[in-house]
């Protein structure tokens, strides 16, 4: 794939970057970047990218939007999912990373979004907790899923967190099919899914045990709503979401090829690019692989998987 | 690792948190409404803000004109705005080609940017979606994309932009300070062009609650669950207070009715409102809806201060308000009953 190996050429010569060409380095695009790139074999730059992350983690774990920004710190997820990944990569030594991962997972597992008071024209169960954008806030869709990617990737699946988050993200799963930023009804009315929201609650569900009957009607809606002329992005996280169901669309290949020339024109946002690489890995991108290093806790590796152990209260409180 | 809050790392370009002499220098405006253009501009609230209003708008029809008439019957000078950095403001909330009435209609932001550019304007165009992630989905599907690449106007998508921290201008929330794009602040002028809707919080949105789409998500999440906290109405004036020098041109061609701003029912008025002071702006459009401005939260912390309210201190050019009254359907919620004028 030509238009692959020409993003991946220039996510290398750049790894630490920002969400378009020539703006500050960020966390997120570098953690998708640093994926991406390790992902296809090109580890050096990957290397950059992951140290450039460790560089500006904060003392509790914590990492911001970038360099300056040290808060909101939603980004953690990303950096955790990125370090761990690659960690589980190394195998069977820990990678320079581990240390790194740890520490965000603590800050992670200690981080929950606020919970509301019930009101009968909402349409989800504000008891339930997984990640806000913003400290202090409520828990929404994409932070959630991306710190439920994060956790699992470290080897926390079976955590009491991440099986509350499972809870959280189906819960706010659309009656007919769907994700959005997550409400899923506002005073009474039942709201709109979105491309890029559903295709990373798919993501963050893959390897879940849930009916597939209960997943279908989001596949089948967000197979039915691409298109060739999808906008990178959305494109990305459908084609994540839809290859880690076994739903890719056939045409998902040609699709990316096309949404990459169109970043191109548009700029060459290294944001769109690592998403789009990692698109390109399909089932075989490495959010979904189970092959993860046992839990990583702030004092090292430990075995306890589960979330009632001593071990793993210390993870998530210490 | 780092814990200082504003280190700069390994001789990387970084974004600064909070505004430097550098950005002051570039923008007009950083400083918030009372900088420089604000006193060019505006005369203060205490003297009277013309809105002028056309009927019979069409989207395939004759808006440059009607725009560049309105802007220069509200005391625009198009001499002032030659050589001016000029950022349009679409709403851009969740767009659906499914649901046109949710967003501005690309015409008129195509109508603007000729304007401006004929008067000699640097025209840029922004918005940071608050539902969606992906601000160039946000672009095509509201078809305002192709209009910008027809015109050769650049978009900056705030969501992502550089993010600085000014002092919230107007302290009537908990925020101490508010994070604005660097293209907002080193705007001479924002255009706020907004899609006239009921909202099933606030009441209505306008051009005023249009602003919330310059705070980037990246700081303020999606959606930006930290204004709900602080409270909308006054997250609304805090952010109008802080910003460069904002005038209002509202698309109520097709507007939205009933449950607002996402999931109303097409309501077509054939309208534009264009005005120099957004809360005069908007208390007129809230006239036209049936509503009575004082009653909108927003618009009752801003009256006196960021603009008037009071019908007596808004002259009105083109059309008058009261011969095209027509009440929109709010939701029958307890908290917007009792907005009816």
């Amino acid at each position: 794939m030509p238009w692959l190996d020409e993003t991946l050429d220039r996510l290398a010569d750049k790894p630490v970057c920002g969400y378009r060409p020539g703006a500050p380095p960020a966390v997120e695009p570098t953690a998708l970047a640093a994926m991406a790139l390790a992902a296809h074999r090109r580890m050096s730059p990957a290397g950059q990218a992951l140290g450039w992350l460790a560089e500006i983690q904060s003392s509790d774990g914590s990492l911001g939007i970038d360099a300056a920004h040290r808060t909101p710190k939603w980004p953690t997820g990303w950096g955790v999912l990125a370090w761990s990944v690659i960690d589980a990569a190394a195998q069977p030594s820990p990678s320079p990373w581990h240390a790194q991962a740890a520490r965000g997972v603590a800050w992670l597992l200690a981080t929950e979004g606020k919970r509301e008071q019930a009101a009968p024209l909402l349409g989800h169960d504000v008891d339930l907790v997984g990640w806000p954008w913003v400290e202090g806030t409520h828990s929404w869709l994409e932070p959630t899923a991306i710190a439920l990617l994060a956790l699992k990737a470290a080897g926390l699946g079976d955590h009491a967190r991440c099986r509350e988050a499972v809870r959280l993200i189906v819960d706010r799963m659309l009656p007919s099919g769907g994700w959005n930023y997550g409400n899923t009804m506002v005073l009474g009315n039942v709201t709109q899914p979105n491309v890029q929201s559903t295709g990373l609650a798919l993501a963050a569900l893959v390897g879940e045990a849930i009916e597939p009957a209960r997943l279908r009607p989001s596949i089948e809606w967000l197979r039915r709503t691409l298109s060739p002329s999808t906008t990178t992005i959305s494109l990305g996280y459908a084609v994540l979401g839809l290859a880690g169901h076994a739903a890719s669309p056939d045409e998902a290949s040609q699709w990316l090829a096309a949404a990459y020339h169109r970043t191109l024109q548009r700029g060459a946002s290294p944001y769109a690019l690592a998403v789009a690489a990692l698109a390109a890995l399909g089932a075989a991108c490495p959010w979904y692989r189970r092959d993860h290093r046992p839990p990583v806790t702030r004092h090292g590796t430990k075995a306890e998987p589960c979330s009632c152990t001593p071990a793993a209260r210390e993870v998530a409180h210490g | 690792m780092a814990d200082e809050p504003e280190r700069i790392v390994s001789g990387s370009q970084a974004c600064p948190r909070r505004l430097n002499r550098r950005t002051l220098l570039l923008g007009a405006g950083a400083a918030g409404a009372a900088a420089v253009g604000s006193t060019v501009l505006y005369a203060g609230w205490q003297s009277p803000a013309p809105v002028f209003v056309a009927r019979n708008q069409r989207y395939d029809g004759d808006l440059v004109r009607t725009l560049r008439d309105g802007l220069v019957a509200v005391g625009l000078d198009p001499q002032w705005v030659r050589g001016k950095r000029v950022l349009l403001k679409p709403n851009l909330v969740e767009p659906s080609r499914a649901w046109p009435h949710r967003t501005t209609h690309p015409a008129v932001v195509a109508a603007a940017a000729e304007v401006f550019h004929a008067w000699g304007a640097q025209v840029m165009a922004g918005e940071g979606p608050g539902h969606v992630r992906d601000t160039e989905w946000a672009l095509v599907e509201s078809g305002v994309q192709d209009v910008l690449d027809a015109a050769r106007v650049p978009f900056c998508d705030f969501n992502y932009e550089c993010a600085l921290a000014v002092p919230n201008g107007g302290r009537t929330s908990t925020l101490r300070e508010l994070y604005f794009p660097e293209s907002v602040l080193q705007a001479d002028l924002i255009v706020s062009l907004p899609k006239l809707k009921t909202h099933h919080w606030t009441g209505m949105t306008a051009s005023m609650k249009n602003l919330y789409g310059v705070l980037p998500g990246t700081i303020y999440g999606w959606p930006k669950n930290v204004l709900h906290y602080a409270g909308i109405a006054r997250a609304v004036f805090d952010i109008n207070a802080s910003l460069p020098p904002v005038i209002a041109v509202v698309d109520a061609i097709v507007c939205m009715e009933g449950d607002g701003p996402i999931l109303g029912t097409p309501k077509p008025m054939g309208l534009l409102a264009i005005g120099r002071t957004p809360t005069a702006v908007d208390a007129t459009c809230a006239r036209i809806m049936g509503l009575e401005p004082h009653r909108i939260g927003y618009l009752a912390l801003a009256a006196g201060r960021l603009g008037p309210v009071a019908e007596s201190k808004i002259p009105q050019r083109g059309e008058r308000w009261q011969d095209l009254v027509e009440p929109f359907d709010i939701l029958d919620v307890p908290h917007l009953r009792g907005l009816r004028a």
